[in-house]
């Protein structure tokens, strides 16, 4: 059934479903972010060009900047703070900090999010489907090496469910 | 202000008749209106959870119809796109980032109508015509008369984008999309050229058609090739290149000048007959061309 | 106090790890505040003009708009670090597009974006100085009229829209050149490029009373909370700035930026108000730009290939104000005289005003477009020579004991073990394709010198707080801190928390710019440390019924030498010590100083030209060249350095594999246009391309390690900006091998590799 959105809608945030009232045209990052609290996803550019508001919708990458938070109605929304396992760090975050691919953090959200939608859907990528699954979210800190080398090292631990 | 989540295309083509606009993954949209380029509409219907849009299908003739919202991801990784339609799934694996080809439809791609989008020249050479409905019934076109400018196309307001159409190709038919970029993801074509090409039993050119991206006021078909049957194919690939070179009318921006532009247009333009004749020819070319084989960057990757 | 040498830690954690891989790590725009205002600035409408008519009526009038500034709102205060040419409002002219004319604080964003847009602003226009060597002329249009009028540095050399005149001078260069035997000039134009962080800059601020508390994205808080209270009139215990997480900055966050017009907005207000910049004001609005450039190198070479002489110019594109560039001059000259025994040297650097957005401290400041130009250069000489590159620097590189270009003469130092480093694990003189090369260049860097201070306590359970005034702006340098407060105390880092920027409760840090951090912060800690291991040595020494020098701690036990029997845990003497005299240490120390120059005369002189302990580097880089096209693509880079004692070998390889694709970025896609009228043609990550993962080549590090002498904790130097200086040389002479010639613009993107290749790149 076709279904008019409008001012009030629920979006359903990492398993939660969070009523929210927003305006018009409001992009579901500034929604995350403002109503629902979830700062964890970070806004670089605002033009879908530095990744670091990346999100699952369904599982799959979306850039949160540039999609309406109405048409995320009915989806699931998976950010950062939906990665972790209960209480302890998901493989892929524990790899990220033990290899090195940390600095200043800002796009380490978005790498996180988009090295996951990869891992699922390319269980044992190559270094190449690394580079190019992550090409997406800049990095100015790391040079990358690190960061691939993480999410190669949770392909092999096969961390990834 | 609203948005309709449209499950159905009657309910699309409803809303859009009250004055509604459609978008997909919206990206454009909404970028475009916090950009201040134009304000989101009052009223949008929203079509990416329409299930005909959703579809891809080949017939027993080997015709292609690919829904409007079907993502650029699923037409880069789609074996019969890869295998026979090889340009247009070397654009679509090129197309922004990860997310990006997830999130942006191929309707989406073609009512945009950027001159430098990266999947319209593929389109082009691969005959490809787009079908538009409205309440008031259905047309179909070829898609070089659905652009008429950058940004503008020949669909009255009303009128949705519902699918492309590709009919079979040929026996001994390859095609291939090139396009030049300063990185190796993350780009917008700087220029781009896609051809496709039929061989002959004796590897000789049966018929090649070229098109360009980035390098005119819309997608531009390479005119004049039909002379080019019974060349070779290193004969056809500096002819196409010439006459992409000369066809060109391109503009100088902040990432290329005209010049360079009118000069890298026919390499690679040249480059995609080479490839398309290599895949005519059986060879397996790995989509995107430009990754396999490096001809957009140069050569070679990450060890 | 004793040095030891503990043993380091080898496995480095990140005490930051956690809140940065789960999100809950909060960033200075994941900050709100009850009753928060949203602010916008009014931007320059003209990129030179004279402000006729100011009205701020429609601003002020419009609903859920509280406060409205202009300069006539705040203090009439000039300052600057170097030069006192800017204000923070501007006063009558504005000299850039990102100047700021008008600040506005409302309900919304939205309503503070309109309402800064309904401001009336009429100007009367100026001629627009957009070359930077036109503006080097006699009857150039000035940016400054009243220049002569502002205060400076003592040491500035200063001439109308030059605002920083720098030269070094050894020997007789033009007598020299005269007797060489062979004399080679080029030229060399560099584009200005940006810093980039992935986080555009916010700042925060509330006033309780007569006091504010500020929270910013800045590198450098204490910097920033001078520059508050100097343009707000404040003095520095009621500006409070604290930094949250930090992300990213390469120099771009340094300086002292938009926290006073919003600390300004939010008294004018009376309420809390905040500002988050959009990607385009990042790339716009700060004063913190990497700059342009334009070298000019005369070099004289003996028969054998020894350089004899050398003479230059540099032309650097200020822009509108001088930030903290007063001291890009001279080091710009250092930059093109290079790590080379060079007998004659005559080089001079302007820092010249335009009507560009002002230049500042981007991650090694002058020196990859410096380096670029000489190294770029020094191929040529070779060629000239009839060398082989690497064996020409191998014959004029300085070296241990050496007399340097401006007359430092050096401690052991690790360049030409660098050289053979780098030129090996790249297989430097392999065959390769005629498409492929590679190509080498040596860098150095000074490390800074300069007073900081951290506390460290030990509380009654035995935990540990590190306080410190240092910033972690991402590299981990203050991470690393723990390590060393552990290895001090016989501790593990775990058992530290940091306690950091944030200038109320820590002592003053230079914070992170200069590579400086583990330097001189470093010194503090095992200052700090070494107090409180002194204060547990004389408790386990009452405790154990020993003399306090043969206690030795040591895995979180004080233990008597040679009698591990005798053992007490540092959370028992801590225990203790919380009923008496508490476990606190206080540490600064006493920065090295600079060493001597023998034979040389410095103009503009800003302590630049003698090299406090210098670091030095290789890189070697393996490039492909599509010859029809003109794109580079970078296929692996070999870098060695010597930075010293590495203390953290994670967190420095971090810094050199960042640094390098910073570099690889600098080289071929990061460059800004100007239009005609000097706005930035390309302020927005698609048009100004940094490098993406899909790009990065692998990249292999050797660290030279030099105990280095007069140098920062265990003879370590500095380390973050070394990693910038080399690459994009490296990879135009691997370009120039292929091409055939140098392509003598940077970034030498496609078009212009291309033109180089066609002999249509306008240079003879």
């Amino acid at each position: 059934m076709s279904e008019l959105i409008g001012r009030e809608l629920t979006l359903r945030v990492n398993g939660i479903d969070h009523p929210v009232e927003v305006a018009h045209g409001r992009n579901l990052l500034s929604v995350l972010r403002t109503e629902i609290g979830l700062t964890g996803t970070k806004e670089g550019c605002d033009d879908c060009e530095c990744g670091a508001c990346m999100v699952l919708l369904d599982g799959e990458p979306v850039n949160s900047c540039s999609y309406l938070a109405a048409q995320a109605v009915g989806r699931e929304i998976t950010t950062v703070e939906g990665v972790m396992r209960g209480d302890e760090l998901h493989p892929l975050q524990r790899n990220l900090l033990d290899e090195g691919g940390v600095q200043c953090g800002f796009c380490t959200p978005g790498m996180i999010m988009s090295a996951t939608a990869l891992l699922a859907r390319t269980p044992d990528p190559t270094d190449e489907d690394i580079r190019i699954g992550l090409s997406g979210n800049l990095c100015r800190c790391t040079g990358y090496a690190r960061i691939v080398a993480a999410v190669r090292r949770t392909a092999q631990e096969h961390g990834v469910s | 202000m609203s948005l309709l989540i449209a499950t159905t295309v009657d309910d699309a083509l409803a809303a859009m008749a009250a004055g509604a606009r459609p978008i997909a993954g919206g990206s454009d949209l909404v970028v475009g209106a916090r950009h201040g380029k134009a304000p989101l509409p009052d009223s949008l219907v929203a079509i990416d959870r329409i299930a005909e849009l959703r579809a891809l299908d080949v017939d027993t003739s080997g015709a292609v119809r690919i829904g409007a919202g079907v993502s650029h991801h699923l037409i880069e990784s789609h074996p019969v796109l890869v295998e026979r339609f090889s340009a247009l799934a070397d654009a679509a694996a090129l197309v922004g980032s990860p997310s990006t080809r997830h999130v942006g439809t191929i309707g989406g791609n073609v009512m945009n109508a950027s001159p430098a989008m990266d999947t319209g020249a593929p389109l082009v050479v691969l005959g490809a015509s787009v079908e538009l409905r409205a309440v008031t019934g259905s047309r179909t076109m070829p898609i070089g008369e659905l652009w008429i400018g950058p940004g503008r196309t020949a669909a009255s307001p009303d009128e949705l984008c519902v699918a492309v159409h590709l009919p079979a190709p040929a026996s001994r038919c390859g095609s291939a999309y090139v396009r030049l970029e300063y990185r190796r993801a993350m780009e917008i074509a700087v220029v781009g050229a896609a051809a496709s090409v039929t061989l002959a039993a004796d590897g000789t050119v049966t018929s090649v058609h070229a098109a360009l991206t980035a390098v005119a006021p819309t997608i531009i078909a390479v005119a004049g090739l039909e002379h080019l049957a019974g060349a070779t194919v290193a004969e056809a690939a500096v002819a196409v290149g010439d006459a992409a070179r000369q066809q060109a009318t391109p503009i100088s921006d902040v990432r290329a000048s005209d010049r360079y532009r009118r000069h890298t247009i026919a390499v690679m333009a040249q480059r995609a007959v080479d490839a398309a004749a290599r895949r005519a020819a059986g060879e397996r070319v790995p989509v995107p061309v430009n990754r396999a084989l490096g001809i957009g960057a140069a050569t070679g990757g990450p060890s | 106090m004793t040095v030891t040498e503990p043993a380091p830690t080898s496995r480095f954690v990140r005490a930051d790890g956690p809140d940065k891989v789960t999100g809950s790590g909060r960033y200075a725009a994941d900050l709100t505040l009850t009753g928060v205002l949203q602010a916008a600035f009014r931007y320059a409408d003209v990129t030179h003009g004279r402000i006729t008519r100011l009205d701020v009526e429609p601003a002020r009038s419009m609903p859920g708009v509280l406060a409205v500034l202009t300069a006539a709102d705040v203090p009439d205060v000039r300052y600057g670090p170097f030069v006192a040419d800017r204000t923070l409002f501007a006063r009558d002219v504005v000299r850039f597009e990102g100047e700021i004319v008008a600040a506005v604080a409302a309900t919304s964003a939205e309503i503070a974006r309109r309402a800064a847009a309904a401001i009336v602003v009429e100007y009367e226009p100026l001629p627009i100085v957009n070359d930077v060597e036109a503006a080097l002329a006699p009857d150039a249009p000035l940016v400054h009229a009243d220049w002569a009028s502002y205060g400076a540095a003592d040491p500035i050399v200063r001439d109308r829209n030059d605002a920083s005149y720098a030269s070094i001078t050894k020997g007789d260069a033009d007598a020299a050149m005269a007797d060489a035997d062979i004399v080679l000039s080029s030229r060399y134009v560099a584009d200005a490029s940006h810093a980039a962080p992935i986080e555009p800059r916010a700042v925060l601020a509330q006033w309780e009373g007569d006091k504010v508390t500020i929270w910013s994205s800045t590198q450098v808080p204490f910097d920033a909370r001078a520059g508050v209270c100097e343009t707000l009139g404040l003095p520095a215990n009621r500006v409070r700035i604290i930094v949250p997480h930090l992300g990213g900055g390469f120099g771009g966050k340094c300086g002292f930026h938009v926290e006073a017009h919003v600390a300004a907005l939010a008294r004018a207000a009376r309420r809390p108000v905040r500002l988050v910049f959009t990607r385009r004001e990042e790339f716009v609005v700060p004063d913190r730009r990497r700059e342009g450039m334009v070298v000019e190198l005369t070099t004289g070479l003996r028969g054998d290939g020894t350089i004899v002489a050398r003479t230059g110019r540099v032309i650097i594109d200020n822009g509108a104000y001088t930030a903290d560039s007063g001291f890009f001059s001279q080091l710009a000259a250092m930059h093109v005289a290079g790590p080379y025994r060079i007998p004659h040297l005559h080089v001079e650097a302007h820092l010249v005003y335009t009507n560009h957005q002002p230049s500042g401290s981007v991650r090694a400041p002058t020196a990859p477009q410096a380096c670029w130009a000489l190294e770029s250069h020094t191929d040529e000489l070779a060629a000239a020579a009839g060398l082989d590159p690497v064996e020409f620097r191998r014959r004029n590189v300085v070296d241990t004991g050496s007399e340097g270009p401006s007359g430092q003469t050096y401690d052991e130092i690790g360049l030409r073990r660098c050289v053979d480093a780098a030129t090996a694990a790249a297989g430097y003189g392999r065959d390769l394709p005629d498409d492929e090369a590679i190509g080498v260049a040596v860098g150095w860097w000074p490390s800074f010198t300069a007073a900081s201070g951290a506390f460290v306590k030990i509380d009654g359970d035995g935990s540990a707080q590190i306080v410190t005034g240092a910033q972690e702006c991402g590299t981990g340098a203050v991470m690393t801190l723990r390590q060393l407060a552990a290895d001090e105390l016989g501790m593990s880092p775990d058992d530290f928390q940091l306690v950091y920027q944030d200038t109320s409760v820590a002592p003053y840090d230079m914070g992170a710019t200069g590579s400086q951090t583990l330097f001189n912060n470093g010194r503090a800690v095992v200052h700090a440390a070494g107090q409180v291991a002194e204060q547990l040595k004389r408790l386990a020494a009452d405790h154990l019924e020993a003399a306090p020098d043969d206690i030795v701690l040591a895995d979180g036990q004080a233990s008597v030498a040679g009698t591990p029997s005798r053992t007490v845990s540092i959370a028992e003497l801590a225990g203790i010590a919380a009923g008496g005299e508490l476990l606190i240490g206080h540490g600064s120390g006493a920065p090295p100083s600079a060493p001597a120059l023998v034979g040389s005369s410095c103009v503009g002189d800003v302590g630049m030209a003698a090299f406090v302990a210098p670091q030095f580097s290789c890189h070697a880089v393996h490039v492909k060249v599509d010859r029809d096209t003109g794109v580079v693509r970078v296929l692996g880079v070999s870098a060695a350095h010597d930075s010293g004692t590495i203390i953290n070998q994670i967190g420095a390889r971090g810094q050199v594999e960042g640094g390098v694709m910073m570099g690889i970025g600098q080289a071929l896609t990061e460059g800004t246009r100007y239009d005609d009228a000097g706005r930035q043609r390309n302020p927005a990550m698609l048009e100004y391309k940094l490098q993406t993962c899909a790009d990065a080549p692998p990249i292999h590090i050797d660290f030279v390690e030099i105990p280095t002498p007069d140098a920062g904790p265990r003879g370590a130097k500095g380390l973050a900006e070394a990693p910038n200086v080399p690459t994009a040389a490296a990879i135009a002479n691997a370009v120039a091998q292929v091409v055939g010639r140098p392509v003598r613009q940077l970034p030498m993107t496609a078009e212009r590799v291309w033109n180089t290749l066609t002999g249509e790149d306008g240079v003879s």
